[in-house]
């Protein structure tokens, strides 16, 4: 039986601008929202778009992104045709290859794709936080009789120029593609999400891969051949909430967008669009009797009794008597004891911050930017990280890291 | 075989004590009871014993039993979804007793062409009104080092009041120990003897084989209960052998204790000694983090994943996905999950069952010693 729609997921990017938290996972397995991965987003927009095939491909660092997914089941993708398969680079009889772009780790698993002979194959992004309908833009790319979607935001203008920009006409009909221009002709940005038909895809991947010259990469030379052979692209505007988490501040603000979805667009109370994850089962948070909490999530398992004002705490997080916690995303098993304050930050899993230490924000007045732990640190007592810090070693008691 | 399980499989009654706390299982059972925050009082005894390596367990049920198999679904959580043994729920099978069954007797002779076909060597019996982190597998190995017919688990404790109270009442039997160097020389049924007795977890292990014997013959000669009927009137041809329980136990009696119960999870220590070492499993919900909006205050309280909290909260136990209305105040409650409490209602001593909506401005009050206690599904 064939699938109307498989999804091929884009998982291998290394995330370097993430630094300290990607040490260790690709950057679709960093923690996100108090108990999610950055994968749980696509991975559930697949599901409850509907689309029950999907084809993630991995490459960097893929041991804990390998073990979080699993056999699928947590977003109902273990299925018995379909389902959720991990396709990382492997030997082939030529020899073996890394995944050389994006459009090489596609072509690599062009036969996983035949299995399923689908009509349309959609191309996903695993490093964007965004709930979004695949079905709504499948019914788009049916409608417009295309051969080749891409979901675009209108960004502001003076931005433009850090994305790839579709210029489409009054019909969608994508004209041109320009990749990070100087003058951009349209503040069309593309997302990064493909829909193509699948021979289409086919051909055009096949093609890419004879060419010696090519980087192999779908925005820089799948779409440009599109283009000229002037085939049937449209460009499917979305405009819902859509962040690319792929620096220390963005992934910060996001986290804390969470805090406020009756602005910020990110609303992950939405019962009619779940997001599911691989859940802790740790039993329900502890808020003590002198604990303060204004503003924040707090996830099972948390103990708090320290102040915790306008942060995210993830599973199992401690926060011992006299802690400040304050602008902070404090991922799971960290605990931050008695009498730290940790300020405007991001800290990674299984921290420790020592007592009385201080992370981030201390020069009053200056707008400062995000301090980061990296997994398993350690901070000891009375140290002191100062803002913008990127600290992936442990910190001495008493001592200073900038 | 590689020997990481345990050579025992798993009954679980999960009917049992169910008349002592009628106002929770009108549309339910007490396994299937809600209880510290986002478990059910199955997830306990089903927990421990797959912890300790029993991965073929069967939940004998006799009514009300549709929440606990929407709870339990294929036993994937407990991860006893498997091709070899895994979770059994049996209903109550019509053709051969007519009637539902009353005890462990009549439960067991129900499955016994399907105890014969086990391998495991012994059988686990328990009861499912105890939150307990049950070690099992020291239970078991209690009882193989004894070469006993039988190991039963005890507590010293006082037998709760609503026991005593129902001691007349045939359908809740309770059964008191009395032991010498470890054998149980005794076993009283329904005793009201004040003080600290040695009150039996109806935790209960036996020989496959032994059993199967046992409640074939019981059975035909109209014998209902396990204890009563089949164990005490022998206990001097059986080697039976008592095991003291001394860990972290939470039994649900009635609403009164099941109140305090909750309660008692608001200390740290009693939490800690409850869920560790080994975790409780539970169905997963897929519930966001909690959020605490601004202007809430929240003092002293566990809740679990998918609340919204905008009022004040103290003392209080929140079930998955409460929420608490801006301006509400909610004191010492037992808030069962999806319960909302709108702006400005003040509550102190309730247990709300699930799906339970206090409308804005209500005040309603209980006592510690009587909680109110308001119905799945009502409005008030």
């Amino acid at each position: 039986m064939a699938k109307e729609m498989i999804a091929m997921l884009l998982a291998g990017g290394q995330g370097s601008r993430l630094y300290a938290l990607t040490q260790k996972l690709a950057k679709p397995a960093v923690p996100f929202g108090g108990k999610y991965r950055i994968i749980d987003f696509p991975l559930s927009n697949c599901v409850n778009s509907g689309i029950d095939t999907v084809g993630i491909l991995t490459q960097y660092q893929p041991l804990v992104l390998n073990e979080y997914i699993g056999n699928g089941q947590p977003w109902d993708l273990d299925r018995l045709y379909g389902g959720v398969h991990v396709l990382p680079p492997y030997q082939q009889a030529s020899g073996s290859d890394w995944y050389k772009g994006t459009a090489n780790a596609i072509y690599q698993n062009l036969s996983f794709i035949e299995r399923y002979n689908p009509q349309y194959v959609i191309i996903l992004s695993g490093d964007q936080i965004c709930k979004q309908d695949y079905s709504d833009f499948l019914r788009f790319h049916k409608e417009r009789d295309a051969e080749f979607s891409v979901a675009v935001m209108e960004v502001p203008w003076e931005e433009a120029p850090r994305f790839g920009l579709m210029v489409a006409d009054e019909n969608d009909k994508i004209t041109e593609f320009q990749e990070k221009p100087k003058n951009p002709k349209s503040n069309l940005a593309s997302m990064g999400i493909y829909i193509f038909n699948w021979d289409i895809l086919k051909k055009y991947l096949i093609e890419d891969e004879a060419d010696p010259e090519s980087e192999n990469d779908f925005g820089n030379n799948i779409i440009p051949n599109l283009l000229r052979d002037e085939r049937r692209m449209y460009a499917y505007h979305f405009d819902g909430y859509w962040k690319d988490v792929g620096t220390i501040p963005s992934l910060w603000e996001a986290n804390m967008e969470v805090l406020d979805p009756e602005h910020s667009g990110i609303d992950l109370f939405d019962n009619t669009w779940k997001v599911y994850s691989r859940n802790s089962g740790m039993t329900g948070h502890r808020i003590s009797g002198d604990a303060v909490v204004e503003n924040s999530m707090i996830t099972d398992g948390c103990r708090v009794e320290g102040h915790v004002k306008h942060s995210i705490l993830f599973a199992g997080v401690r926060v011992e008597k006299g802690a400040v916690v304050e602008d902070a995303v404090v991922m799971g098993g960290t605990t931050i004891k008695a009498g730290a304050v940790v300020k405007h930050c991001i800290i990674a899993e299984n921290v420790v911050i020592g007592e009385n230490a201080t992370v981030g924000e201390m020069p009053n007045g200056e707008e400062n930017g995000v301090a980061t732990i990296g997994f398993g640190v350690y901070v000891g007592d009375g140290a002191k990280v100062g803002p913008n810090a990127m600290i992936d070693k442990n910190v001495k008691d008493g001592e200073e890291a900038w | 075989m590689v020997n990481s399980n345990a050579d025992a499989l798993g009954i679980i009654f999960p009917n049992s004590y169910d008349s002592l706390i009628p106002e929770l299982v009108g549309e339910r059972l007490m396994a299937s009871i809600p209880f510290a925050g986002r478990y059910r009082m199955v997830d306990f005894v089903l927990s421990s014993m797959v912890n300790c390596g029993i991965d073929n367990v069967s939940l004998i049920v006799r009514r009300n039993y549709h929440s606990l198999m929407d709870h339990l679904g294929s036993g994937r959580e407990w991860d006893l979804a498997r091709k070899n043994g895994g979770l059994n729920i049996v209903p109550p099978f019509a053709t051969k007793a007519v009637k539902v069954y009353n005890g462990r007797v009549e439960a067991l002779a129900s499955i016994l062409e399907f105890l014969k076909s086990q391998k495991e060597r012994y059988v686990v019996l328990a009861d499912s009104n105890i939150a307990v982190n049950f070690d099992f597998g020291a239970f078991i190995d209690a009882h193989m080092a004894s070469e006993a017919d039988a190991t039963i688990a005890y507590t010293e404790s006082e037998i709760p009041e609503s026991l005593l109270a129902a001691h007349e009442n045939a359908k809740n039997l309770y059964y008191t120990l009395e032991i010498e160097n470890g054998r149980v020389r005794k076993i009283k049924t329904n005793s009201t003897e004040p003080g600290i007795q040695n009150h039996s977890m109806n935790i209960c292990i036996i020989g496959r084989e032994r059993l199967i014997e046992m409640v074939g013959d019981a059975y035909v000669h109209g014998y209902v209960y396990l204890e009563r009927d089949v164990l005490a009137p022998r206990l001097d041809e059986l080697n039976v052998q008592a095991f003291q329980y001394d860990g972290y136990t939470a039994r649900v009696t009635d609403m009164r204790s099941y109140f305090r119960e909750n309660m008692k999870l608001l200390d740290e220590e009693n939490l800690d000694a409850l869920f560790s070492p080994n975790p409780i499993y539970t169905k997963i919900r897929d519930d966001n983090p909690t959020r605490y909006i601004n202007g809430s205050r929240a003092n002293n309280i566990m809740a679990a994943d998918g609340c919204v909290i905008e009022g004040e909260v103290e003392n209080s136990i929140l079930f998955r996905g409460v929420r608490i209305g801006k301006g509400a105040k909610v004191k010492n409650c037992v808030l069962m999950q999806d319960t909302v409490v709108e702006e400005g209602a003040k509550l102190e001593y309730i247990i709300s069952d699930k799906n339970v909506t206090i409308t804005a401005n209500k005040e309603i009050k209980g006592t510690d010693s009587f909680p109110v206690y308001v119905m799945k599904n009502q409005t008030v």
